[in-house]
């Protein structure tokens, strides 16, 4: 049986290469879109971070975004 | 009702369906896998080979309704100037291009046992190739052009004549004489394709949709992110 799902009759070449390009290329996308969005998300959080006291208390008071990355980003460091 | 439509209200939103579409999707996955490469029947004609299909339909589906959707937007894009509708035609173009490229070099590889050759200047083909230039000339545009209003002029230009090649790509084979087989699948007509076939197709269209729709949050999260660290200083 596993014999007949890797050969698949002679086309299991085709039909497995055809997947694996497929899931392998979906994979890297996705892992490099991972990637990007934790750097930005991180490279934001430092700014804010780096922000004086009371900018830092104006920004978080009106950016709902910026204090959900900024506590996202505590809880991983 | 409006208040909902606010970023930040989206950016809440989007982090749930990530959540979501992260926590359902391997399980999903392994289910249309198995029916694909498993379960489902090979062709009374290319026998197993057939199976290419699973991931060549779903993939030339999405890269067409790719397009289709990113020229819709530029067009409206192009008369009412919303700034989110950018956002989401630059977020939607490397999916679109990545499942173009799928579609092509799968459908390549399918054409070796089915026609005995990887590549033929065919008309469906041709046209896939083609659809994949016009998304690198739209992805290119924003990454190159620095002026932004000129970047969304430009690639929402590209989008609106790319539009034309949509229908060449799905008329292709009933236009001209092509190795590429007709439609099996009809939205208005009976298909050709018998259910046990279908099923695992539609199921694997659906995985591959969730796949798109995770990667098209996450790209519009680091668009918003990008926009709001630009404007930080303004907050």
């Amino acid at each position: 049986m596993i014999n007949n799902l890797i050969l698949m009759n002679g086309y299991g070449i085709f039909v497995w290469s055809s997947f694996v390009i497929t899931f392998l290329v979906c994979g890297i996308f996705y892992y490099k879109t991972r990637k990007t969005l934790k750097k930005y998300e991180k490279e934001f959080a430092k700014e804010i971070e780096n922000l004086s006291a009371e900018q830092k208390k104006i920004v978080l008071e009106n950016s709902k975004i910026a204090s959900k990355i900024l506590s996202a980003y505590n809880k991983t460091i | 009702m409006f208040n909902f439509f606010h970023n930040s209200n989206i950016f809440i939103w989007i982090e749930k369906l990530i959540n979501f579409i992260n926590s359902i999707f391997f399980v999903l996955l392994l289910v249309a896998l198995s029916f694909a490469l498993i379960f489902s029947p090979p062709d009374y004609l290319q026998g197993d080979s057939v199976r290419i299909m699973y991931v060549h339909v779903p993939a030339a589906w999405i890269g067409l309704a790719s397009f289709t959707a990113i020229a819709f937007l530029s067009i409206i894009n192009f008369i009412f100037k919303i700034k989110n509708l950018t956002l989401i035609a630059k977020s939607i173009a490397p999916i679109g291009l990545l499942f173009t490229c799928v579609a092509i070099v799968t459908g390549s590889i399918w054409g070796k046992p089915t026609w005995g050759t990887f590549w033929a200047w065919d008309a469906r083909i041709t046209s896939m190739v083609i659809l994949a230039i016009f998304y690198l000339l739209f992805i290119l545009t924003h990454k190159f052009l620095l002026e932004k209003s000129k970047a969304n002029n430009v690639s929402s230009l590209i989008a609106i004549v790319g539009l034309i090649n949509i229908p060449i790509v799905k008329y292709s084979v009933e236009w001209w004489a092509t190795l590429h087989q007709p439609a099996s699948i009809k939205i208005s007509g009976t298909s050709s394709i018998h259910s046990s076939m279908l099923m695992p197709l539609l199921l694997m269209f659906f995985v591959l949709i969730l796949y798109c729709a995770l990667i098209f949050l996450m790209k519009y999260k680091t668009e918003i992110i990008r926009i709001k660290k630009k404007n930080l200083k303004r907050i």
